[in-house]
Order: C-alpha cells, then sequence, then structure tokens
C-alpha cells in the first residue's frame, strides 16, 4: 500500500513527532508508515486523514502487490 | 476498542529485578536439590502420586515447598516482563507482540519436538521444567530485540 503521509505532514508543515502526537501513535509507528514498513489499522488511517483535513481514501492508496 | 491484557508498564521493570534475583537461585534450588526444612510444609493437594509412597486424590501432604514457591515467582516475573505495556503502546507495538508470540510458540515447540525424538531418561524431565518457562524466555527476547530494532530504525529525517 502507498501513502502519502510525508507529502501531508509537509503541507502541514509538522514533523514525525508532532504527527505522532496528534494520531496518538509513537514515533516508530509514524516513521514505519511513511516508509512502507506498516499499513495502520482503519481506526488510524481514518485518524490520519482527520488530521490532514482529508480523505483516508486521499493519503492511502492500492498498489499491485495489494492483490497478489 | 481499547482492551487488552497487559499490566502498566512499571510491571516490567518489578519483573526484569525479580527475574535478575530469582533465575540464579532458581537454577541453584533445582540443580543442587536443596531442600531447606524451613520450606517443609503440610500442604493440600488434589493429586499426590509418589513412585514410592502415597497415592491419593484430594488431601494434605508433607512437601519442601521451595522449588514451588520459585517455579511461581518465575512464572508470575516472566510473565509480567512479557506482557506489560511498553512506554507508548501502539498498534504496531501489538502487532510486534502478536508476530513475537506466533514466533515464539513455533520455536518452543520446534525444541520440544527436538527433545521428545531425542532426548530420553532423565534428562528429558530437565526438558519438561525448562519448557514451562521457555516460551515466555523466547517471546521476552524476540519481542524487545524487535521493539529496540525498530527503535533503531527511526530514521531521523523531520
Amino acid at each position: 500500500m502507498k501513502n502519502s503521509i510525508k507529502v501531508e505532514r509537509a503541507k502541514k508543515n509538522i514533523t514525525q513527532a508532532e504527527l505522532a502526537k496528534l494520531a496518538k501513535v509513537s514515533r516508530q509507528t509514524i516513521n514505519a508508515m511513511e516508509l512502507g514498513k506498516y499499513v495502520p489499522s482503519t481506526v488510524l488511517a481514518l485518524r490520519l486523514a482527520q488530521i490532514f483535513d482529508t480523505e483516508v481514501g486521499k493519503i492511502f492508496s492500492l498498489d499491485d502487490s495489494d492483490w497478489s | 476498542m481499547k482492551i487488552n491484557y497487559l499490566f502498566p508498564h512499571r510491571f516490567k521493570v518489578i519483573g526484569l529485578l525479580l527475574l535478575i534475583v530469582f533465575i540464579p537461585i532458581g537454577l541453584y534450588v533445582v540443580n543442587d536439590d536443596i531442600e531447606p526444612e524451613i520450606f517443609d510444609f503440610t500442604v493440600p493437594a488434589v493429586f499426590v502420586d509418589e513412585i514410592v509412597g502415597e497415592q491419593f486424590v484430594f488431601g494434605m501432604t508433607e512437601n519442601n515447598m521451595l522449588n514451588e514457591m520459585i517455579g511461581v515467582i518465575l512464572i508470575l516475573s516472566f510473565l509480567m516482563v512479557a506482557f506489560s505495556k511498553e512506554k507508548q503502546e501502539d498498534e504496531l507495538i501489538a502487532k510486534i507482540r502478536l508476530d513475537s508470540l506466533v514466533w515464539a510458540t513455533y520455536v518452543n515447540y520446534a525444541v520440544l519436538l527436538f527433545s521428545i525424538l531425542f532426548v530420553f531418561g532423565l534428562s528429558f524431565l530437565w526438558v519438561m521444567i525448562f519448557n514451562m518457562f521457555t516460551i515466555l524466555l523466547f517471546f521476552v527476547i524476540r519481542f524487545h530485540w524487535q521493539v529496540r530494532k525498530l527503535n533503531k530504525s527511526l530514521s531521523y529525517e523531520e
């Protein structure tokens, strides 16, 4: 799964640590998501969407490996 | 949503301290068969089945309780170290916890399968004694190693 967390974060001009605090997860989790190493739960995805004032589908998108 | 079965974070430190103290004591007591008289008690029992001696269901029996006490302390300590919350317990930690538990279960039973096939006699009894603790030991090692790896992998660009 691809995501644009880093881009959204840049738009909002906040650090990983600040986003982590807002989303109530650790900075490690934000980092792992940005690196594509961790796929968040629906709840966390919705939280991020709310923080970035957008929709989940705008931040996360499927790639080919998600269908294999 | 927030149901988990974890102890508060501080229990991890308590458990760790207890392990540091009681693992050496436990190994010494079991290895040298230490049974001081002050630990001799008459205790309630559900099953007693001595090789040479009494056999009954439900009753009272004489027993040296030192090894039982250490066994209980060790299991509770291992549970505390294994299942206390991390400083920041979130869903990634929960995933690592689950992965590590599966991994530890496989490794533990791999060791046990090997022992069933290749260890015989009294040595097998030792395997069974250690096997009471090894699943938690394997879990604790793997889980904390993975959490450490996660913390280290943190890239410092903001």
